[in-house]
């Protein structure tokens, strides 16, 4: 058996900027869990959250050598990956669709709960929820739905300015309840 | 400006999970590389973002792995020593593979070799069965050619006697056999004398050859005088055509000088025969 190797983030991005399969492997026994994780925050289903975080790993592979470290850290930027791409996932004609059957399928089965799962209880989300409901709205829609804060500012009738302002006050308290 | 402030506005959050707008976005790039402490605000925002998903972090199906490395196999650069032994491993399954390969392609190098062999049997054969049926074939039209060429010479001969044959056959035809004198008795040579028409036909049957520089004449002896009746030409075989006599009690054949003389030398006298009324 091989030992398990252990990069620092700086020497990972220069492998993986090489092609290196080795480096690859690493990044994603390390990171695959928690990328799924972020993922599943937008995505509930799990089986379609694997096909998203294979894609996010494919979109990384090929759009490593955009990654500037002097921008921030290597797990953020994939974090930005992965969540553009469930939001993708989830405006995405065939995933309405999906979402509307499995909607019905559970309002006529009553199955609802035991599968619609801990998705709502994981990461980032689990946090959110914590958060009062003006502020919550404004998460969800801006992180976990993609809209912009213009969006926003005319889904919800409320003006730019506000948007921005309650905004930034639920991240500092997301920020407060992250670091406990 | 208050630093404080602008750490405690959400800025530097909403820049991290990239809900900032790009304007926002250049604003904190460009804050904390003026300022170390909004610097560090980002840092440790994006390290606790980092260890909350850390703690949460969902295994994810095994074939993600799988179809991942799958999916991307071509685009790994290829390294230049295995450092693996698995690597080196599994060189040996690949092996028979290429042993049977080879194998066959000795077999069939082997098959065409042979085949070139035996074609090369059936090139020579074939050359030299091509070349004895080409001479066959060289002889067989030289033999044609020269058949042909006999065949018109006697076509020729026939149409000269058949001619001949109903010339002398006419009824006003008068033989003139000419015998050999003293001495060369066994000379033989017969005039045709047309008695109408007047014309004169001599057939040498028996005389040797003239020689090159001399020719015969034949002669018509008219009240006891030779009168020139032509030049035997060389080329003349069987019957030639010779002048017209108009009368005559016998007719000779002497040799002279090519091209004739006026008068015969009698010495040379080869043969004579009388007309007979």
């Amino acid at each position: 058996m091989e030992a398990v190797k252990k990069y620092s983030e700086t020497e990972l991005v220069l492998l993986l900027k090489q092609r290196q399969q080795p480096a690859f492997s690493y990044l994603y026994d390390n990171y695959s869990g928690a990328l799924l994780s972020v993922i599943v925050g937008v995505v509930s289903d799990s089986e379609l959250a694997n096909d998203v975080l294979q894609e996010v790993f494919i979109k990384i592979w090929r759009q490593i050598e955009s990654y500037d470290n002097t921008k921030g850290r290597l797990f953020t930027w994939m974090l930005n990956v992965a969540r553009n791409a469930s939001i993708d996932t989830v405006r995405s004609k065939g995933y309405q669709n999906s979402q509307q059957n499995r909607e019905l399928t559970e309002s006529v089965y009553h199955a609802g709960g035991t599968t619609q799962i801990q998705t709502d209880q994981m990461g980032l989300r689990k946090v959110v929820h914590q958060l009062k409901e003006e502020y919550k709205v404004l998460v969800e829609l801006a992180y976990f739905q993609g809209f912009t804060q213009d969006e926003i500012s005319k889904m919800l009738d409320i003006p730019l300015g506000t948007v921005k302002t309650r905004l930034r006050t639920a991240l500092i308290q997301l920020r407060t309840v992250i670091k406990q | 400006m208050n630093i404080d402030n602008y750490i405690s506005s959400g800025a530097i959050e909403s820049y991290v999970l990239g809900l900032a707008d790009a304007q926002e976005a250049a604003e904190v790039q460009q804050l904390s590389l003026q300022y170390p402490e909004i610097n560090q605000a980002v840092a440790d925002f994006e390290a606790s973002l980092e260890m909350a998903a850390f703690a949460n972090a969902t295994p994810p199906a095994a074939f993600v792995k799988e179809r991942l490395m799958f999916a991307l196999k071509d685009e790994f650069s290829v390294p230049i020593f295995a450092k693996e032994p698995a690597k080196v491993v599994s060189l040996p399954t690949a092996e028979p593979a290429i042993v049977r390969n080879i194998k066959s392609w000795r077999n069939m190098a082997a098959a065409s070799v042979i085949l070139l062999v035996i074609s090369g049997g059936f090139n020579l054969y074939y050359y030299s069965a091509y070349n004895k049926a080409n001479e066959e074939v060289t002889a067989l039209l030289n033999q044609k050619n020269t058949l042909t060429a006999d065949n018109k010479t006697m076509q020729v001969k026939y149409s000269d006697i058949a001619y001949n044959f109903q010339l002398l056959s006419d009824t006003n035809i008068i033989k003139i056999s000419m015998k050999g004198v003293a001495g060369k008795e066994a000379n033989l040579a017969t005039v045709y004398w047309d008695s109408k028409t007047k014309d004169v036909y001599l057939i040498a049957n028996q005389l040797p050859k003239a020689p090159t520089d001399k020719q015969y004449q034949l002669w018509a002896l008219v009240d006891g005088k030779p009168v020139d009746a032509g030049m035997m030409s060389v080329d003349c075989n069987g019957v030639c055509k010779l002048k017209n006599i108009l009368k005559a009690q016998a007719f000779a054949i002497t040799l002279e000088k090519k091209g004739g003389s006026p008068t015969p030398d009698l010495t040379q006298l080869q043969v004579i025969g009388n007309v007979k009324v």
